[in-house]
C-alpha cells in the first residue's frame, strides 16, 4: 500500500481536463457584443491574453488588451475625451511597453493619476509560435524569474468562439475526465484498477521524478474507467494516466 | 608541483562533475568522465579527457552501478576515483570496492563512511565523545512489525510530537516524513522506508525530535593520513524547503568567536572518533537558546562547499586530491584553519533548481530555451547547463549555483541581489523567484530570523506568481497589438508567417539565442 506524504499541499502531478470539448465554431459574424467593448472600430485589434493554470488557486487568468487608439482613426463622439492609452480589460491603463530588441522589454506602469511613481518591470519575450489550427499565438514570457506561457487570441475570435461554445451547451460535469501527466517521470506504484470506485483525493498512483515520489490523487469521486499506464512505465508530459467516469 | 595522480575518474554528473574535472586539470591530471545515455553530450563529458558510458538514464542502471564505475576506472587507467556528492558518494561499499581495486578513493576511508554515513551509528559515536545529538532513537525502527508497534509508539511519545521519521542512510530530505500525531506514525514509517529504499537501497528509518525554530549550521573539515583534522569554518544553511537547502552562507552570521571555537572543536572531536580523513561536514541544529545539536555527518564533498572556499581561500576539491594522494594538510590549509573562528569576509550561495515554487516545488524538467548567467565582480557560477540543454527528469533538479563573495554579509547580499537580477532562465520554471524574494525578506536579512522552517511557513508562491502573470500578460498583449519590436510578428489582422516547427527566426547563433528547439552539437569525447 502506498501511503501519503505528509505535505498536504503537495501539488498533484497531473492536469484534469474534460474528455469532451465543445466544437470550435468560427462561422458566426458580427460585433463582439462584450460589455466594455462597445466600439468595434477602435478595438478591432484588441486581443485576449490567457495564462492557463496561472496558479493552482486562481485557475486560468485572462486579460483583454487593446492598443492605444490612433487619434486620426477616432470615431466622432468617442475620441475627443479619450487619452491615447492602451486598454486593459476595457479600462484605459497608464502602462507602456518599452522594447529593447525582439526579446527584452520593460513594462512601465504609473499611478492612476499620472503623478504616481512609475513601476518598471523587466520582461523577456520568447519567440512567437503560431497555432493556425486554433487561431492563437503562443510565447514564453519571463518576469522576475517566473516562466509564464501566454496564449494570445484576437478579441473578436475569442468572442466568436465563446458564443459558439454557449450555443453548443455546457460540458456535462458528470462526464468522464482524463487525468494526464504534467511532469515526466516513472510510475512506481498504482493503487487502483479499472472498475474501482475512488473518492475525491484518494491516491491513484505514485510518480517518481527527480528522485522525489509524487502522489497523484483522484480529482473527484467516480469509477476508474481505464488505467493507461503500468508500474515501471516512463511517462512524458501529457500522457494519459487514468480515466475516471 | 607533481600531480598526486596522473589520471582520475569522476563518478558523477552535472555541475559537480565539471567542478571536479576543473580541479583535476588545474592540478595537471587527466580526468575521465562517466555518463548515462541521458548525458552523452553533457558538459562534464565534453570537459573530460576521456568518457565511459555506464548505461541507460535511470541512476540504478548508470551512476549507481558500482561494478561498472570501478571497471571504467581500471579500464581507463585512472588511479583515483572522486565520487562528488549524491549518487555513490556516501556508500561505504562503493568506497570499499574502489579501495579493493587498488585505487585511491577521494574521500574518507570506507570504514569511516560506514561509521559516519549511517546516521544511527553517527549518533552513537557522538554520544560516545560527548557531543549532544538531536533527541530521538538510536536504533532502526521496526517498520513491518505490527507486534512491535506499541513499543515504537512508546518511543515516539518519549521523543515527542511533532517528530521526524528519517532514513538512516538518508540525505537531502529523502525518506524523511514529518509526523504530528501517533496515528500517522505507521504510515509515515512505511512511506519513509519505501522512499529511502528507493533512493539509497536501505530502508532503515529512525525517529528524531523536530527542533523548530532552529538554524542549520555545519562545519567543514579536512583531515590527513596522520590523523590531523582541522575545521575550515562553518556554514549556515538554514533556508531550506522540505529539508532541501536553498541558500547557504559562510560564516554563520551572528556567532561569537567563542561559539565558533566550541562548534569547530565538537565537529573535530566527532570526526576524530570516526577516523576521518580527506573531507567531511558535520551538521548541527542551533536553537533559540544558542545550543548546538548534532544532526549528522556528510562524509563527502558538500553541494555548498564553494562558500567556504571563497571565505577560507582554500580550494577544497584540490586539497581532497592532494590528501587522497597521501599529502599532509598543506600550510595554506593550516593557516586558513587558524583563521576559521575569526572570518574576515562573507560568501552566499543560492541553489537554483528546476522546481516550480508556485506549485509546492514540483519538479520542472524540460528544455532550456534561454540561459543567461550573471557576471561581474565577486560572482562565481557553478553549472553544467547551457541553452538548448534538456534537464533530465531522472536526476537531481539542481541546475546552477550562484555564489557571491563580499567583505561582509551586507556586501555579499548586495552582490547576490545584483547577480540574480542578471540571471535569465527560460524553458523550465526554476526556484529563482523564491531566491529573489528571500534576499529582500527581513527574516533573511536579520540573522536572528534565520530558520529552517521559514520557507515552509512564509513563502506564498501563488501570490508572487500572480503578480508576474499580470505583468507578463499585459506585456505580451501590448507587444502583440502594437506589433512592436524590430523583428516582431506583423500582429493580428495580417497573416502571420508561421515559424514552422517552432524554429526561431534568428540570424546570429550565439549561445544565448532564445531558441524554441535545441541545437545539435558535437562532442570532443574520446571514443570509449
Amino acid at each position: 500500500m502506498a501511503s501519503c506524504r505528509p505535505d498536504a499541499r503537495h501539488e498533484p502531478v497531473a492536469v484534469v481536463s474534460p474528455s469532451r470539448l465543445p466544437p470550435r465554431r468560427t462561422s458566426i459574424a458580427g460585433p463582439t457584443g462584450e460589455p466594455g467593448w462597445p466600439d468595434v472600430a477602435i478595438h478591432e485589434r484588441a486581443v485576449r491574453v490567457r495564462v492557463a493554470g496561472a496558479s493552482r488557486l486562481e485557475g486560468d487568468a485572462s486579460f483583454r488588451i487593446a492598443p492605444a487608439p490612433d487619434p486620426a482613426a477616432r470615431l466622432p463622439g468617442v475620441g475627443a475625451t479619450m487619452p491615447a492609452l492602451p486598454l486593459v480589460d476595457g479600462v484605459p491603463a497608464t502602462v507602456r511597453l518599452e522594447r529593447f530588441g525582439e526579446v527584452r522589454a520593460r513594462l512601465v506602469e504609473s499611478g492612476v493619476d499620472h503623478g504616481g511613481p512609475e513601476v518598471r518591470t523587466d520582461v523577456l519575450l520568447g519567440l512567437v509560435r503560431v497555432d493556425r489550427a486554433h487561431g492563437t499565438r503562443h510565447r514564453e514570457v519571463i518576469v522576475n524569474g517566473w516562466r509564464i506561457e501566454v496564449e494570445i487570441e484576437s478579441e473578436r475570435h475569442a468572442a466568436l468562439r465563446e458564443r459558439a461554445r454557449r450555443g453548443a451547451g455546457a460540458v456535462s460535469p458528470g462526464g468522464p475526465i482524463e487525468v494526464r501527466a504534467i511532469i515526466p517521470g516513472r510510475i512506481v506504484a498504482i493503487s487502483v484498477g479499472a472498475g474501482d470506485r475512488v473518492e475525491a483525493g484518494q491516491q491513484i498512483l505514485v510518480v517518481e521524478a527527480m528522485k522525489m515520489q509524487n502522489e497523484l490523487r483522484a480529482p473527484r469521486e467516480g469509477a476508474v474507467e481505464r488505467v493507461g499506464v503500468a508500474v515501471g512505465d516512463t511517462i512524458e508530459v501529457g500522457d494519459l494516466l487514468v480515466v475516471i467516469h | 608541483m607533481t600531480p598526486p595522480f596522473e589520471r582520475v575518474l569522476v563518478a558523477n554528473r552535472g555541475e559537480i562533475a565539471l567542478r571536479i574535472i576543473r580541479a583535476a586539470h588545474e592540478l595537471g591530471m587527466e580526468a575521465v568522465a562517466v555518463y548515462s545515455d541521458a548525458d552523452a553530450m553533457a558538459a562534464h563529458v565534453r570537459a573530460a579527457d576521456a568518457a565511459v558510458r555506464l548505461g541507460p538514464a535511470a541512476p540504478a542502471e548508470s551512476y549507481l552501478r558500482i561494478d561498472a564505475i570501478v571497471e571504467a576506472a581500471l579500464a581507463s587507467g585512472a588511479q583515483a576515483v572522486h565520487p562528488g556528492y549524491g549518487f555513490l558518494s556516501e556508500r561505504a561499499v562503493f568506497a570499499r570496492a574502489v579501495e579493493d581495486a587498488g585505487l585511491a578513493f577521494v574521500g574518507p576511508p570506507s570504514a569511516t563512511i560506514a561509521a559516519l554515513g549511517d546516521k544511527l551509528a553517527a549518533r552513537r559515536t557522538a554520544r560516545a565523545v560527548d557531543v549532544p545529538h538531536v533527541p530521538g532513537t538510536i536504533e532502526p525502527a521496526p517498520v513491518d512489525r505490527p507486534d512491535e508497534l506499541e513499543a515504537l509508539l512508546e518511543a515516539a511519545r518519549a521523543v515527542g510530537f511533532p517528530l521526524l521519521v528519517k532514513a538512516a542512510a538518508g540525505g537531502g530530505g529523502r525518506g524523511m516524513r514529518r509526523v504530528v500525531s501517533a496515528d500517522e506514525l505507521p504510515a509515515a514509517l512505511l512511506a519513509g522506508s519505501r522512499e529511502a529504499a528507493a533512493a539509497f537501497g536501505d530502508g532503515a528509518v529512525y525517529l528524531e525530535r523536530e527542533i523548530i525554530p532552529a538554524r542549520h549550521i555545519e562545519v567543514q573539515l579536512l583531515g590527513d593520513a596522520t590523523g590531523q583534522i582541522i575545521a575550515l569554518g562553518e556554514r549556515d544553511c538554514s533556508t531550506q524547503r522540505r529539508h532541501q537547502k536553498l541558500i547557504e552562507e559562510a560564516p554563520a552570521p551572528g556567532l561569537t568567536e567563542m561559539e565558533r571555537q566550541d562548534l569547530h572543536a565538537m565537529a573535530i572531536r566527532l570526526a576524530r572518533a570516526a577516523g576521518l580523513r580527506n573531507a567531511a561536514t558535520v551538521e548541527f541544529l542551533y536553537d533559540r537558546d544558542r545550543r548546538f545539536w548534532f544532526l549528522e555527518v556528510n562524509a563527502r564533498l558538500q553541494v555548498e562547499h564553494a562558500v567556504t572556499e571563497l571565505v577560507s581561500g582554500v580550494d577544497i576539491v584540490r586539497e581532497q586530491f592532494l590528501l587522497a594522494g597521501g599529502a599532509p594538510l598543506s600550510p595554506v590549509v593550516l593557516a586558513a584553519a587558524d583563521r576559521a573562528a575569526r572570518p574576515t569576509s562573507h560568501a552566499i550561495e543560492v541553489r537554483i533548481s528546476a522546481e516550480d515554487p508556485a506549485r509546492v516545488f514540483a519538479p520542472s524538467p524540460g528544455q532550456i530555451t534561454r540561459w543567461v548567467m550573471p557576471a561581474g565582480p565577486r560572482v562565481r557560477v557553478d553549472t553544467a547547463v547551457e541553452a538548448g540543454d534538456r534537464i533530465p527528469p531522472e536526476y537531481d533538479p539542481l541546475i546552477c549555483k550562484v555564489i557571491v563573495h563580499g567583505t561582509d554579509r551586507t556586501a555579499a547580499l548586495a552582490g547576490l541581489r545584483r547577480a540574480l537580477d542578471e540571471t535569465e532562465i527560460g524553458g523550465v520554471q526554476t526556484t529563482l523567484p523564491l531566491h529573489r524574494v528571500m534576499l529582500g525578506e527581513p527574516a533573511f536579512l536579520d540573522p536572528a530570523g534565520l530558520s529552517t522552517s521559514w520557507v515552509d511557513t512564509h513563502w506564498d508562491g501563488a501570490a508572487s506568481r500572480a503578480a508576474a502573470v499580470r505583468v507578463a500578460a499585459i506585456a505580451a498583449g501590448l507587444a502583440d497589438v502594437e506589433g512592436a519590436g524590430p523583428t516582431g510578428h506583423p500582429g493580428p489582422g495580417t497573416s502571420p508567417v508561421s515559424p514552422a516547427g517552432g524554429q526561431p527566426v534568428r540570424r546570429e547563433s550565439d549561445g544565448s539565442a532564445w531558441r524554441a528547439a535545441g541545437r545539435t552539437r558535437g562532442t570532443n569525447r574520446w571514443p570509449s
